[in-house]
């Protein structure tokens, strides 16, 4: 048996303190340990007392002062765990229990308390819990999964977060050769690359790109992926973080998109006010040209002379400035509400107002909309487009060659694609490709039937709606114009 | 008014504009002759003709009036083909490029073509055609 000497040290060691306590004269002793944790202070009151006053944290006198009635009392085993004042003036956490006796009851004489120094691991429970609950919250906060692949044994691990980021339920377990399939196709290449180096070079990787739900929703996600190495130091999984950003990037999606609104309006504003500054004063300054010269004539026959210059300028001011309402006309029906519209019904109201010059030219139009039937447009922009195409491809056709325009719509990568071909005179793009859709011609073309407002226009429409134009051509031979909705 | 410039050149596609600009230089007398084209393409060919035929340098004209907004061949793209041939022909010719385009971009291109003497801005005032013609004539 060991000795009270030999007792006392090991449960020094231990860091354990203990009281006794005579249950016959309730008097208490501390252990030698004890009284130098708490400072070895000199009591002049009931030591019962002066520990609860001053030693023991005051949260804790109700529980102890009832654990305390009960191992006079009984004889039931507890622990429970409380806050004590050190020599030092500062708490640490002790637990604190009783300790089962071994003889019976009627033959007690003394009854044992003892406190076990529990701070460090009470600290360590608590840095975990406190770590684990900023982990947790960052990661729902931001939206953060954690996952690992095993590529020795081709296992894959989700937390719960990752699960809840690609919609799987929580108990769902992926499978290895399955793993292409929560990326979008578009991103196949890059996942699968950034993989490979990982786990054969240990390159760490840093992507954006979209994943695709349980529910073959796409969202964007930006994921990590780091080596995770053996003790040979052969990569032995693949670790990382996997972000749930489609709020972000979709919001980044559409400020570039709205950016880029911005800027094809503007420069829209740019045009029409180069077009009205430069238009406007080519006549105003024939205008300020006839008055000078009326100061100058001597003679009222030199004066009469002028007269019909000013009404050509008159003319000309008119057609210029119904010609810019035209194109203000474009700004102002962007209010208009997109409905769909069938591209046959289309094509119809806009053959059936030009039928005449259909007639007169012997034009033959051939129209294919099995691919793509109707689109969402605003109906006044569709017949627009369609009649400036149509009556440019007549206008423009080869002399002595029947007229035939072929118009088709499809749909190629998600877009919707309407082109008009024609097998015209054709232009030499090289020379001319540039101004085709611009404004000049408009008010300096002498051809009255070639007013050359109409493809700006339709320039317009198509990039008011968000598409683009492109044309595609060759001399004798005909054009194509195509439009991306 | 001693000397007076022999022959003038306009190249613009505007009629009316061209028609008040030959009324001016009739009036106040400003050029023995003149020559109309209404656009770069035409003028081109006359000056390529007389290049290639040698013809009489009295056919060149001392100053051009180049417009820039016009069909066919535009002010731009006649400078670009008429720096090519300017030094085959014979002659000094002074060139003024004449547009209603208030645009800075213009004028700043136009003046990086060391064969444009200056950028006039539509609407050229009387006494300033009169300048022209003089300094040309000197």
């Amino acid at each position: 048996m060991l000795t009270d000497l030999q007792l006392n040290s090991i449960l020094e060691d231990f860091d354990i303190a203990y009281w006794k306590i005579n249950l016959f004269s309730k008097e208490i002793s501390w252990s030698e340990h004890f009284n130098i944790l708490v400072g070895k202070p000199k009591i002049e009151e009931d030591r019962f007392e002066f520990f609860i006053n001053h030693i023991l944290h005051p949260d804790y006198r109700y529980d102890f002062r009832i654990h305390f009635e009960k191992l006079v009392k009984e004889e039931e085993p507890f622990s429970f765990e409380i806050k004590l004042k050190l020599e030092n003036g500062k708490y640490r956490w002790f637990e604190c229990k009783n300790q089962k006796s071994k003889t019976s009851r009627e033959f007690r004489e003394t009854a044992v308390l003892l406190f076990v120094n529990i701070h460090q691991s009470k600290r360590d429970q608590y840095t975990i819990e406190e770590n684990f609950f900023y982990y947790r919250e960052t990661a729902e906060m931001t939206s953060t999964g954690g996952w690992y692949v095993d590529t020795v044994n081709k296992n894959i691990y989700w937390d719960d977060v990752s699960k809840k980021i690609i919609d799987c339920p929580r108990d769902f377990q992926p499978a290895y050769e399955d793993r292409m399939n929560f990326y979008a196709q578009e991103h196949h290449n890059r996942m699968r690359n950034a993989f490979d180096k990982c786990e054969n070079f240990g390159i760490p990787f840093k992507l954006e790109l979209k994943m695709v739900s349980f529910q073959s929703r796409e969202f964007w996600v930006r994921l990590t992926g780091k080596p995770v190495y053996n003790n040979e130091q052969v990569v032995i999984g693949i670790r990382g973080v996997l972000q749930n950003i489609d709020e972000n990037k979709s919001n980044e999606l559409n400020l570039q998109n709205s950016l880029d609104i911005i800027a094809t309006q503007n420069s829209r504003l740019f045009n029409f006010a180069h077009i009205v500054s430069h238009h406007l004063r080519s006549h105003s300054s024939n205008l300020s040209l006839i008055v000078e010269l009326l100061r100058e004539s001597k003679t009222d026959r030199d004066k009469l002379d002028l007269l019909p210059n000013v009404e050509d300028v008159a003319g000309n001011l008119d057609s210029a400035i119904s010609r810019l309402n035209d194109i203000v006309s474009i700004q102002t029906s962007l209010r208009k509400e997109k409905v769909n519209i069938k591209f046959e019904e289309a094509l119809e109201i806009v053959l059936s107002s030009i039928s005449s010059l259909i007639n007169r030219e012997n034009a033959k139009i051939v129209a294919e909309f099995q691919d793509l039937k109707e689109i969402r447009y605003i109906p006044e922009y569709l017949e627009s487009i369609l009649l400036n195409l149509i009556t440019n491809a007549i206008r423009y056709r080869q002399p002595g060659r029947k007229p035939v325009i072929f118009i088709q719509t499809y749909i190629e990568n998600d877009k919707e694609y309407l082109e008009v071909s024609d097998n015209g005179m054709g232009i030499d793009l090289d020379e001319y490709g540039d101004k085709m859709f611009g404004m000049y011609k408009t008010f300096h073309q002498s051809n009255p039937e070639a007013k050359g407002i109409g493809l700006f226009i339709t320039k317009n429409q198509v990039e008011a709606l968000g598409g683009t134009i492109s044309v595609s051509s060759t001399l004798d031979i005909g054009t194509t114009f195509k439009i991306k909705f | 008014m001693g000397q007076k410039v022999e022959l003038a050149c306009i190249i613009d596609d505007d009629k009316i504009y061209v028609n008040l600009v030959k009324k001016i230089i009739e009036i106040k007398k400003l050029s023995e002759n003149l020559l109309i084209y209404k656009n770069g393409k035409e003028a081109l060919d006359y000056f390529k003709d007389i290049m290639e035929n040698a013809t009489d340098e009295d056919k060149l004209p001392d100053i051009i009036f180049l417009d820039l907004n016009m069909p066919v061949m535009d002010g731009w793209e006649f400078l670009n083909e008429f720096i090519k041939i300017k030094n085959s022909l014979n002659k000094k010719i002074t060139l003024y490029v004449v547009s209603s385009s208030i645009d800075p971009r213009d004028l700043e291109r136009a003046k990086s073509f060391n064969l444009v003497t200056d950028y006039l801005i539509k609407p050229i005032e009387l006494k300033k055609f009169e300048k022209i013609f003089e300094k040309t004539a000197a």
